[in-house]
C-alpha cells in the first residue's frame, strides 16, 4: 500500500469513526430520509412552501411584471436552497468512506493487495446510482430555473412540482398503487400507441389530399387520433372523407375499451392496495401516539379490560396476528394491526418506541405459550416496559416471570380467592368490590403529591380532608415504598408520595382541585 | 350426623383453587365429577371425588349434608350444563348457598335467574383487576392485601350490640379514626342494604342495634374496636 493509498483509508477511517461528522451526517439524514424524525415533517412543510411559492410566482409573472425582490427570491434563493438540498442528498447517498474500509478489510481479510482506484470505482457507482436516480433527476431539473434567462427553463419551475412527491407520504403511496399495475399499464400503452399509429397514418391518407378536410399534416392526424381516442373529441379537426370518418368509428370503439380498460386497472389497483393503504395510515397514527396501552391478543378478557380502559386518558392499541381478532377490535372502536405480537420483526415495522410510547403491554392471549413468547419477545426489546401477562396454568407461572413479566394475572386462582372471601366476609367484600367499582358514587383515588403540593402541604394535618368529606385511607410513600395506613397528622409528604382517599366522586374532584390549587401562606 | 360441607361441582383448576380455599371453613370439601371414573383415577389432590349426574335427585345431599350451613359451587366449563346444574340445587335446595361461575354477562345473568346466590363473573373480574393495576395500582394493592393476603392490615365485618353507647348517635359526629385507629367504610342495615359513610344520604344517619360496620383496621386495633362496640361476624 503506497503512502497515498494509506493516508486515504486513514482519512475514511477518521471519517467514519469521527462522533461529530457522523452526528452531522446522521442529522442531515434524518431530517431529509427519515420519516420516524419527529422534525422532519417541518423540514417537509417548509419545502412545500416553496414549491408552491415558485409556482404561484411563475403564474403571475405570466401577465404582470414581477417585483425585482420577488423575482430574485423565485430565481435565486429557492434555486438555492434546492441546489443545497440536492447536495445534501448526495452527500447522504451513500458513503464513500465506508465503501473504502469495506474494501480494504475485505483484500486484508483474504490477503489481497487493496487497490483504492477499484474502491473508488465502486464509490462512483453508487453516487452515480443516486444521480441518475429518477428523484434526483427531479430535483436537479426542479434547480434549473436558476438558469432564468433561458425562457424555456423557467418552465422547469413545473418540475419543482414533482418534488412534492418528495415530501407528502399520501403521494408516494399514490405512486406506489400505481407501480403494482406497470404490466398492465405497459400493455394499455402499447395498444393505445398502436392504435394511435395505425388510426393517424390512415386518415392521414385518407384525408390530406382532401382540400375540405381540416387534417393537412401528420402532426394533425396524431393530434385527431389522440384526441380522440382519449374519449375527448373537441370537434376542431374532424374527418370529412368517407374513409376517414370509418377509421374514426373504429378509433371511436378502441378509446372506449382503453377507456374501460384504464378505469379498471386504476380501481384494481386501489382495491387491491386499500387494506395496505390503511395499515400504513393506521400504524403512522400509532407512531404519533405520546403514550398507550398496547394489548397482544383480543380475546375475552381484552375485550373487557378495553371495556374499563375506554374511559382512561390513554389510548389502546391492539396487536393480533389473527386477522378475524383484529377485525373485531376495529369494530370496537380501537386502533388495531395485524401482526404476530411475538414477533420482533412487528415492532419494527411499526415503528414504536416500547421505552417512551408504551405505559404497559397486557399479554391476554388465552393461551400460556402465546403470552410467554411475546413476553420475551418484548423484554428482548425493552428491559423496563411494564408488562402485565393472563395465565392460563399455574404451572407455568414460573416460565411467565422468567420471561420477565411485572405482573401475572391468574384467573383460577383469583376465583379461588374471592370464594374464600364470599365464605368468610361476604358483606365486606361486596362493599370493597362496590368501592373499587365506583358503585353509589363512592369512589378510592390515588392522588400523587406532586412538587409543587408538597411545597404548599407540608404534614397530613394540612391537607383539610374532612372539609370535602374525603377520608385519608392512608399514604403510599414514594422513599420506602410502603404504604401507611391512617397516617398520624404529623406525617410528612413528600413529593412522589400517593394520598389513598376515599369518598364522594364529586367531592373528591373538589378535593383535588383544592389540593392543587393550595398556596402557602 | 349431618355435615356441613362445601359442595364443588366441576373437576377442574378452578375447583381444586375453590376447594384449596375453602378448606378450612368447612368439615369436609366434596368435588362433584360428570366424569367420575376417569377424574377419580387422575386425582391428585386431597379431595374426595364424587360422581353425579345432571339428572340427579340429590338423595345423597339430603341425606348426609347439613344443607342450611353449607355451600355449593357450580363450576362446570359448560354453561349450559352449569345453569342447568344451578336451577336443579336451587329447586331441591331452597335454603343452599349456591355460588356459580360464568364466562360472560349473558350467563352471568341466566345463572343468577336461575337462583345463583352469588355469580363470579370470571372474565369481567380478571379485566377488573387488569385495569385497576394499571389505573390505580396502590388501590389494587392495598386492597389486595386487606381482602386476600395475610398482613397486618384487615377488613372485618362488625356487628353492634344491644348496649353500645353509640346506638342513637348521628354518624358523622364520631372520628372513628382518631378514637379507635380503625376507618369505618361502609353501614349495612338490617335489610343487607349497604351505605358508604362518605356519601351524602348518610351524613345524618343514626347508628341502630341492628347496624354492621365494615371496618378497615389494624388486627389490634380492630379487636380494641369490637371489644367497645360489638362483635366481629366472621
Amino acid at each position: 500500500m503506497n503512502f497515498f493509498t494509506r493516508w486515504v483509508v486513514n482519512f475514511a477511517y477518521f471519517l467514519n469513526t469521527s462522533e461529530a461528522y457522523q452526528h452531522k451526517k446522521r442529522f442531515v439524514y434524518d431530517i431529509l430520509e427519515n420519516d420516524k424524525y419527529q422534525y422532519k415533517k417541518y423540514f417537509d412543510i417548509f419545502m412545500m412552501i416553496l414549491i408552491f411559492l415558485s409556482i404561484a410566482i411563475l403564474i403571475a409573472e405570466v401577465k404582470s411584471e414581477m417585483n425585482i425582490y420577488l423575482r430574485f427570491f423565485n430565481v435565486y434563493v429557492i434555486s438555492f436552497i434546492f441546489f443545497i438540498e440536492y447536495l445534501l442528498r448526495f452527500w447522504i447517498s451513500s458513503s464513500i468512506s465506508e465503501i473504502i474500509i469495506y474494501k480494504s478489510e475485505h483484500a486484508t481479510a483474504l490477503g489481497r493487495e487493496f487497490y483504492l482506484h477499484r474502491a473508488l470505482i465502486n464509490a462512483l457507482k453508487a453516487k452515480l446510482s443516486f444521480i441518475f436516480s429518477f428523484k434526483a433527476i427531479i430535483d436537479l431539473l426542479a434547480i434549473l430555473p436558476f438558469f432564468h434567462e433561458l425562457r424555456l427553463l423557467r418552465l422547469f419551475v413545473l418540475f419543482r412540482v414533482f418534488k412534492l412527491f418528495r415530501y407528502t407520504k399520501n403521494f408516494q403511496t399514490f405512486t406506489s398503487v400505481f407501480s403494482t399495475k406497470k404490466f398492465e399499464f405497459f400493455i394499455l400503452l402499447m395498444f393505445s400507441s398502436i392504435v394511435i399509429f395505425v388510426s393517424s397514418v390512415l386518415v392521414y391518407v385518407m384525408e390530406a389530399e382532401n382540400p375540405k378536410s381540416p387534417i393537412n399534416t401528420l402532426f394533425d392526424a396524431v393530434y385527431w387520433s389522440i384526441v380522440t381516442i382519449a374519449t375527448v373529441g373537441y370537434g376542431d379537426i374532424v374527418p370529412v372523407t368517407t374513409e376517414g370518418r370509418t377509421v374514426a368509428i373504429f378509433v371511436i370503439i378502441a378509446g372506449v375499451s382503453v377507456l374501460a380498460f384504464t378505469t379498471s386497472i386504476v380501481v384494481s389497483a386501489f382495491t387491491e392496495k386499500l387494506d395496505e393503504i390503511k395499515e400504513i395510515k393506521t400504524i403512522d397514527n400509532i407512531r404519533k401516539l405520546k403514550h398507550f396501552y398496547l394489548i397482544c391478543g383480543y380475546e375475552s378478557v381484552a375485550q373487557e379490560v378495553v371495556k374499563k380502559l375506554k374511559d382512561s386518558n390513554t389510548s389502546i392499541i391492539v396487536l393480533d396476528e389473527d386477522i378475524q381478532r383484529v377485525e373485531s377490535a376495529k369494530k370496537d372502536g380501537l386502533i388495531a394491526v395485524n401482526y404476530d405480537p411475538g414477533d420482533i420483526e412487528s415492532y419494527k415495522k411499526i415503528g414504536i418506541d416500547i421505552d417512551v410510547q408504551v405505559k404497559s403491554i397486557l399479554c391476554l392471549r388465552e393461551s400460556d405459550i402465546e403470552n410467554v413468547y411475546t413476553t420475551l419477545t418484548v423484554r428482548a426489546i425493552s428491559k423496563n416496559v411494564n408488562i402485565i401477562s393472563l395465565l392460563m396454568d399455574d404451572a407455568n407461572r414460573n416460565k411467565l416471570k422468567f420471561a420477565g413479566a411485572n405482573e401475572i394475572l391468574y384467573p383460577k386462582g383469583i376465583v379461588g380467592m374471592i370464594s374464600k372471601e364470599l365464605i368468610g366476609r361476604p358483606v365486606a367484600f361486596e362493599v370493597i368490590h362496590a368501592l373499587r367499582n365506583d358503585y353509589y358514587g363512592v369512589d378510592v383515588e390515588e392522588i400523587l403529591v406532586d412538587d409543587r403540593m408538597s411545597q404548599n402541604i407540608l404534614y397530613v394535618s394540612e391537607l383539610n380532608n374532612s372539609k370535602f368529606r374525603v377520608i385519608l385511607l392512608g399514604i403510599y410513600k414514594k422513599e420506602t415504598k410502603r404504604f401507611f395506613f391512617n397516617p398520624l397528622d404529623s406525617t410528612l409528604l413528600e413529593s412522589g408520595d400517593y394520598l389513598l382517599a376515599i369518598g364522594n366522586s364529586a367531592f373528591m374532584r373538589e378535593f383535588e382541585k383544592y389540593l392543587h390549587k393550595k398556596i402557602r401562606k | 350426623m349431618k355435615n356441613r360441607a362445601a359442595l364443588i361441582f366441576g373437576y377442574n383448576d378452578y375447583a381444586l383453587e375453590i376447594a384449596k380455599n375453602v378448606t378450612d371453613e368447612y368439615d369436609n370439601v366434596y368435588l362433584y365429577s360428570l366424569n367420575s371414573e376417569q377424574d377419580i383415577l387422575k386425582n391428585r389432590s386431597c379431595f374426595e371425588v364424587k360422581s353425579f349426574d345432571l339428572s340427579d335427585r340429590w338423595d345423597d345431599l339430603n341425606e348426609n349434608i347439613d344443607i342450611q350451613n353449607s355451600i355449593a359451587f357450580c363450576v362446570l366449563e359448560d354453561s349450559a350444563e352449569n345453569i342447568f346444574l344451578t336451577i336443579s340445587l336451587r329447586s331441591s335446595f331452597a335454603n343452599l348457598n349456591i355460588i356459580a361461575l360464568s364466562n360472560n354477562k349473558q350467563t352471568a345473568n341466566k345463572l343468577q335467574m336461575a337462583g345463583a346466590n352469588k355469580v363470579i363473573p370470571l372474565v369481567q373480574t380478571t379485566a377488573e383487576m387488569i385495569s385497576e393495576m394499571l389505573q390505580k395500582p396502590i388501590v389494587k394493592d392495598v386492597f389486595h392485601k386487606i381482602l386476600f393476603e395475610s398482613g397486618a392490615l384487615k377488613i372485618a365485618q362488625v356487628k353492634i350490640n344491644d348496649s353500645n353507647d353509640y346506638i342513637g348517635k348521628t354518624i358523622s359526629d364520631i372520628d372513628w379514626s382518631k378514637r379507635y385507629g380503625v376507618m369505618v367504610l361502609a353501614i349495612v342495615n338490617e335489610d343487607m342494604s349497604s351505605e358508604f359513610i362518605y356519601s351524602s344520604k348518610i351524613k345524618h344517619h343514626i347508628i341502630d342495634k341492628d347496624n354492621m360496620f365494615i371496618v378497615v383496621g389494624y388486627e389490634q386495633d380492630i379487636k380494641e374496636f369490637e371489644k367497645i362496640t360489638g362483635s366481629i361476624c366472621d
